[in-house]
């Protein structure tokens, strides 16, 4: 056999048709990714374009008017207190709820670092457990919790001897934090789990050796190192939040409101879609530009990890 | 008192027994090697002086100070790892400075002794990259720095040479050697390489399955290895079973040894093993034997000879050129060159013998 036989085909030269831009596909590198890019295409970006452009325009009787494209319902939307006020509820609640994530799940995922065995396995399973029944299912248990005087909360409380009168939970901000911390804690312990859970003990060691007490590598190795996944769960867990209408609308009760809960009840009840369109606008384009600045934050805060030789 | 005293350090985990009874001392200033293979305990003894290993049982003294109870980070014992531990999320400068930071010192102290640690392993111009900019050589030196800015009293390095490639470790054991008599720091290496610890050393420890087999400077080991194990792993050296008789051991020729009477092993180094040509009549004492294997390395030839033991007897011999040197398949009679070179062991219940 001659060496002529083991060689290779000569490739097909690429058409000069296909342009630099092609490049990334060719050859398999982004190809992988097109179902699922389709996929959002036809049903994300596409339903979602349509949404918003309802704000846009006039409708009557159902039917986009032609050519009536308009500003107007955006500008009024933007000059109503009332919305300028749904949105600072729709932030803090998030901003508060994500922080409070943070603070419950930072802890768990240190645990689970530190455990082995079975006992790691049963704390993955606690954690991730709730993400197997619906978000709904979690509120109306919530609703439970906290309701009135015959809410599980009170009767224990009282039967305690802790509390005389039953408290006042169930429809006010405190029952949305706590719904929503729970509801979307596991989306904060997960990113952390697997940062904390690899990270390499000898930095700490080191740590030790160089006379730092336990806090000081807490704070000045631990933490720091652990900031690209802080923030990914921050950025997820806010965006979530943020967004999120249901637990409003039951454990803040029917006076309360947000953004979110607007939009819904613009589309849904109200059945004012353009009302609904430009609320929802504001929610995205808002959701967005939070998210942005919590990750740049984030990318500033480890720089050194972009640094590659 | 010896600067720092390992005073018979035992340690289990769980079941199993990972140091058995250690004793050391190093002098002030002085080199030591903790030599063994992997598994024998060399690290877990390490992680111990550096108190990140509670010892079951003895004691850590440094300068007269009993530190077996105290926390690593009041130790003030310097510890190098094996792959540098850098905190990739500081620059270099801040690296050196995490220790004199967490100490509370001030601001332009912390600059100064930065800049001094920096120059002193000729790293200055790196000072604002990070851990991942350096090279493994780089990275090293920014360890070391990192710890001797502290001035710590015993300097503990595990592996340190493992992560580099062959050319630049030789380079590195030189340098790090220059650093270690410049600075005078007492330094505890741990390595799974003889030529490492002979080249690093003032004393070297051997450790075998948690027990420290034998102590003492690089070529007094070399010279009068304790036991076969020693005798094996630093140098090669041949270990031939025999018995003792009357104080002496008589394979091939009559060698008086203080060992009792019963099993003994005799250990030669290859080089105290001189080769010649079989001749017919000659009845001076040797080992015939057939050249199975032969190796010229320029200035020696290194024979295989096999005289009908499980493993070969190995033999260098000076070359010269112009003068015939045995071949395979040639038969030739082995002598040991300088008998009280040669090491007369008894042999234990269980010991790796060739």
């Amino acid at each position: 056999m001659s060496t002529e036989a083991l060689r290779p085909p000569p490739s097909r030269p690429l058409s000069p048709r296909r342009g630099a831009w092609m490049r990334p596909l060719v050859g398999g590198g982004l190809w992988p990714a097109v179902p699922a890019v389709a996929y959002l295409l036809v049903f994300m970006v596409l339903p979602i374009g349509t949404l918003l452009l309802f704000g846009f325009v006039t409708i009557e009787r159902g039917r986009i008017v032609g050519d009536s494209f308009t500003l107007e319902p955006m500008l009024r939307a933007l000059s109503d207190p009332l919305v300028w006020r749904l949105m600072w509820r729709s932030f803090w609640v998030a901003a508060a709820s994500t922080v409070l994530c943070l603070l419950l799940a930072y802890p768990v995922a240190f645990a689970y670092g530190s455990l082995r065995g079975v006992w790691r396995t049963l704390l993955l399973v606690a954690i991730v457990s709730p993400l197997l029944t619906s978000a709904l299912v979690r509120t109306y248990a919530w609703l439970v919790i906290l309701g009135g005087r015959r809410g599980i909360l009170n009767q224990s409380l009282i039967w305690l001897g802790v509390i005389d009168e039953p408290l006042r939970i169930l429809n006010t901000d405190w029952a949305v934090l706590i719904g929503m911390t729970q509801i979307h804690l596991p989306f904060m312990i997960l990113p952390l789990l697997a940062v904390l859970s690899e990270r390499d003990r000898r930095l700490e060691e080191a740590s030790l050796n160089l006379g730092a007490s336990r806090t000081a590598t807490f704070f000045k190795v631990i933490v720091p190192m652990s900031i690209p996944a802080i923030f990914a769960g921050l950025a997820l867990v806010f965006a979530v939040s943020y967004t999120n209408f249901i637990i409003p609308q039951l454990l803040g009760g029917g006076n309360y409101s947000t953004l979110a809960v607007q939009v819904y009840e613009q589309t849904i009840v109200v059945l004012d879609w353009t009302r609904g369109a430009v609320l929802a606008t504001l929610l995205l384009s808002t959701c967005f530009l939070f998210v942005l600045a919590i990750v740049s934050l984030g990318s500033r805060l480890s720089r050194w990890n972009e640094v590659r030789r | 008192m010896s600067h720092l005293v390992i005073d018979n350090v035992s340690k289990s985990f769980g079941e199993l027994p990972v140091l058995r009874g250690c004793s050391l001392s190093v002098e002030k200033g002085s080199v030591l090697t903790l030599l063994g293979p992997s598994g024998c305990g060399k690290t877990t003894l390490l992680r111990t002086i550096a108190g990140f290993i509670t010892p079951d049982a003895g004691r850590i003294v440094v300068q007269g100070n009993d530190i077996s109870d105290m926390p690593p980070n009041r130790r003030e014992v310097g510890y190098v790892f094996q792959n540098y531990a850098l905190f990739p999320h500081l620059t270099i400068a801040a690296n050196v400075a995490y220790g004199l930071k967490v100490r509370r010192t001030s601001r332009a102290e912390v600059a100064r002794r930065v800049e001094d640690a920096l120059r002193l392993v000729d790293l200055s111009t790196f000072a604002d990259r990070y851990p991942a900019q350096l090279s493994g050589g780089q990275q090293q030196r920014v360890a070391i720095a990192r710890s001797l800015v502290l001035e710590p009293s015993v300097l503990l390095l595990d592996e340190p040479f493992n992560a580099l490639d062959a050319r630049l470790r030789l380079t590195m054991q030189i340098e790090l050697r220059k650093l270690i008599q410049r600075v005078g720091i007492t330094s505890i290496f741990v390595t799974h390489d003889q030529m490492e610890a002979m080249t690093l050393s003032d004393t070297v420890a051997v450790m075998h399955k948690g027990v420290v087999e034998q102590f003492g400077s690089p070529l007094d080991i070399y010279d009068r290895p304790r036991t076969a194990y020693v005798a094996n792993f630093i140098g090669r050296a041949n270990v031939i079973p025999g018995e003792v008789a009357n104080g002496h051991f008589d394979d091939p020729a009559r060698i008086a040894t203080q060992a009792p009477a019963g099993p003994a092993v005799l250990v030669v180094r290859p080089e105290n093993v001189t080769v010649e040509p079989a001749t017919a009549g000659d009845a001076a004492p040797g080992w015939p034997g057939t050249v199975t294997f032969t190796t010229a390395l320029g200035p020696t030839v290194e024979y295989e000879i096999d005289c009908g033991w499980p493993e070969p007897l190995r033999a260098i011999a000076p070359r010269s050129p112009g003068r015939p040197q045995a071949g395979p398949g040639d038969r030739v009679v082995a002598r040991i060159a300088d008998p009280a070179a040669a090491v007369v062991l008894r042999r234990q219940d269980g010991a790796h013998v060739h």
